[in-house]
């Protein structure tokens, strides 16, 4: 085999793999932030000793080391790779879930409740807290999940109306509570926050918490399900083709359904996990905290895989995590949604990778026959 | 390279302080997402930053080098980018906001050797953070009582006046308590009506109920609702077109400019001044001066910290005396105004049936 096919084989294998397609998005991505540092006139080593830092804990301006910026990292990464595996959930099934956002909220709402007026048991007053925010996440989910289903409502549309409700009746039910102001409620008791003094003292003080196993425990489940199960069976068969599903005897309404109540608990469980481990009361929530939006951004990074969601929510809190000490860098602070915002367009543009390998294989395929009739 | 200058440059103030020269502190302003072009809170303390070094909004020469701000994205990045901040070891780290005193008040004992400003909160309690507080029913008495002035002069019947709040909260109460004191003490007899937006961004929601009130016999309001005041602004601009004697109130800077519909003409009355960036200004002197120290230090008329505007011609030489009069008698002692509905109430200062919230 010459040089040239050979070349061309690589070629044809790193577009065809989806992982090696989602590497060189992120890579190119971060190529187009770097040329735009050097656009504006700033030096881009800022922007790579600020992810070092992130990353490492190591500050190389200063010459010294903190591990709490690694642990503040895990941190940002927990409720973005959630709401990724409530995006990549639904999107297994063929379901676009734009409501995450509005999944997060009422998930975060519940977790203040029980947190506010639960037993104050340790261990199990957080416990029930994020069951209680997986319920309700789930509940918030599993409507939009049974609309579609039953009467074919399109769940984008449902999942951005139910995004509002679940914004302004968080607010209104949050300040219902005695004792709350526009802003925030009283304190939570110690015994419903997530934080743990070991991983405190490990991090250097960071707020990493107990939601750093919520995330590992959700990964594993959210690839039991999809790989392992009869369910998870049915919602792939369903996600690649509906019909073929129906035909062969799945239950779509019911399938549909428990994907979106599923999906919606990941992302509730992100809200309680931010809301007690981040927190030391609850919020009356002045706007958006967009982990529910970034999180579609994570799925499609991550291909819909548990592994891959998993990887691409560090990479996406590593991004947020790392902007104040870029912008501490003179470094702007939008950079790191330029990069971000072009890793996901270039990861739309997979649709283009495959039209050109299509090509690619049947001009390959016409070289082969003409050498083959020589 | 221009590391290389920076980290000389730090060296050199580390020395200078050591040496007892009293050189330029090096500064950070945290912000939330809304960022330092705000045009409110956080514009107002980053202008007391660039005034204190010499620079201005064009030319941030010294930016990165002594100064710099860092924006939060989402609430939940408040802590890390105020330790963040100690970690650098900023001279004077400047935040503004109550929703920022709960990671104040968590972060600051951390750091001991950190000095710490914050505005608009009294209850961090922590030695090494100074907190500044304003005195907004003073300037809000003030804008109150030239409005009442000026209705005299025109010589409207019965003028009724309105007030626009964003979020209710002790602070908006201040503003609102004192604007109706001050015009009561004018007119004693003379109606309210006030609205809370619920929010801070919402001008259409200011601009439709100010449209309402003028139409029902509303001649000033004042609005105390950040962007959304807006709103109240634009529909008196629209109306005095019309040829309609209506005002709007401006409020935190002198909002004369925004209210400009021909020539000199502008519907903005006066502006109820409230000079964040003297307090950023006077904390980053006190740093370089070393007499920095915690507690709460008030900002009222008598240091300036606030007070009324008068570039709007049609607010008459005979009002502009009388109100600096009045102006005189608070900071004499002379006039005293209740700062909380529930006292203003209680003095039967202020009707009983006001939105206003004291928590």
């Amino acid at each position: 085999m010459n040089q040239r096919s050979l070349n061309k084989n690589l070629l044809d294998r790193l577009l065809s793999s989806d992982k090696a397609i989602s590497i060189s998005v992120v890579l190119l991505g971060f190529l187009c932030g770097t040329l735009l540092v050097v656009a504006v006139g700033r030096n881009p080593w800022g922007m790579y000793s600020a992810m070092l830092q992130t990353l490492t804990g190591l500050d190389l301006t200063r010459g010294t080391w903190n591990v709490r910026y690694v642990g503040e990292w895990l941190n940002a990464s927990l409720p973005l790779i959630l709401c990724g595996l409530s995006m990549a959930f639904a999107a297994r099934t063929g379901l676009f879930n734009i409501g995450a956002e509005g999944q997060y909220i009422v998930g975060l709402t519940a977790a203040q409740f029980v947190a506010l007026f639960g037993p104050q048991i340790s261990v199990l007053h957080w416990l029930l807290a994020l069951l209680a925010a997986a319920i309700a996440g789930g509940f918030w989910g599993g409507v939009v999940g049974w609309l579609k289903a039953k009467f074919s409502v399109s769940e984008v549309v449902a999942t951005i109306m139910l995004n509002y409700v679940a914004f302004f009746a968080s607010r209104w039910l949050t300040m219902l509570i005695p004792g709350t102001n526009t802003y925030r409620t009283p304190s939570f008791p110690a015994t419903a926050r997530l934080s743990d003094p070991l991983i405190n003292q490990l991090t250097n003080g960071s707020r990493l918490n107990l939601g750093l196993f919520v995330v590992i425990i959700s990964c594993l489940v959210f690839w039991f399900i999809i790989e392992k199960t009869k369910l998870g069976f049915e919602l792939r068969a369903t996600g690649l083709n509906k019909d073929a599903a129906r035909y062969a005897g799945i239950n779509i309404t019911k399938g549909i359904t428990s994907s979106m109540i599923i999906a919606g608990a990941f992302a509730g469980l992100a809200g309680a996990v931010v809301a007690l481990g981040s927190f030391s009361y609850g919020r009356v929530l002045g706007g958006n905290d967009n982990y529910g939006f970034n999180g579609i951004a994570v799925a499609l990074v991550g291909n819909s895989t548990a592994g891959g969601t998993m990887i691409a929510g560090l990479l996406f809190g590593m991004l947020a995590s790392a902007q104040p000490l870029m912008q501490s860098r003179q470094i702007p602070k939008e950079v790191t949604w330029i990069i971000s915002g072009l890793v996901v367009i270039f990861i739309s543009l997979r649709a283009a990778f495959r039209i050109v390998l299509d090509k690619r294989a049947k001009k390959r395929a016409a070289e082969l026959k003409e050498r083959s009739d020589e | 390279m221009k590391r290389f200058f920076r980290l000389m440059i730090l060296t050199g103030l580390v020395l200078a302080t050591v040496a007892g020269v009293s050189a330029q502190p090096s500064s950070r302003l945290l912000t939330d997402a809304t960022g330092i072009d705000d045009r409110s809170f956080n514009q107002a303390a980053w202008k007391g930053i660039l005034d204190f070094y010499g620079d201005s909004w064009t030319k941030m020469s010294k930016r990165g080098k002594f100064y710099d701000v860092l924006t939060a994205q989402t609430q939940d990045m408040y802590i890390p980018n105020l330790m963040q901040a100690s970690d650098e070891q900023y001279d004077l780290v400047i935040v503004t906001g109550f929703t920022w005193s709960d990671a104040l008040i968590e972060v600051a004992p951390k750091y001991p050797k950190q000095k710490y400003l914050i505005v608009d909160v009294d209850w961090v309690g922590q030695p090494n953070v100074m907190e500044a507080v304003y005195a907004e029913h003073e300037g809000s008495y003030l804008v109150g009582v030239a409005a009442a002035l000026k209705a005299v002069e025109d010589k409207v019947a019965n003028p009724k006046f309105g007030f626009i709040g964003g979020i209710p909260s002790p602070t908006i109460t201040k503003f609102e308590v004192g604007f109706i004191q001050g015009v009561r003490s004018i007119l004693p007899k003379a109606e309210f009506v006030d609205y809370y937006a619920n929010d801070w961004g919402k001008p259409e929601l200011a601009k439709a109920q100010a449209k309402n009130w003028y139409d029902s016999g509303v001649y000033a309001i004042f609005s105390a609702a950040g962007g959304t005041g807006n709103g109240t602004i634009a529909q008196a601009k629209e109306y005095r077109v019309q040829g309609k004697n209506v005002w709007a109130i401006g409020v935190d800077s002198d909002q004369y400019q925004d209210g400009i519909y021909s020539g000199t003409k502008s519907a903005v009355l006066t502006s109820m001044l409230k000079r964040v960036e003297t307090s950023t200004l006077v904390a980053l002197k006190a740093v370089q001066a070393g007499s920095f120290s915690g507690g709460v230090v008030t900002f009222d008329t008598k240091n300036e910290g606030v007070g009324f505007s008068t570039t709007n011609p049609e607010l008459s030489k005979a009002i502009v005396n009388k109100v600096e009069a009045v102006k005189k008698d608070i900071i004499a002692g002379k006039v005293t105004i209740a700062p909380t509905y529930a006292e203003a109430k209680a003095k039967g200062l202020v009707p009983s049936n006001l939105q206003a919230s004291d928590n």
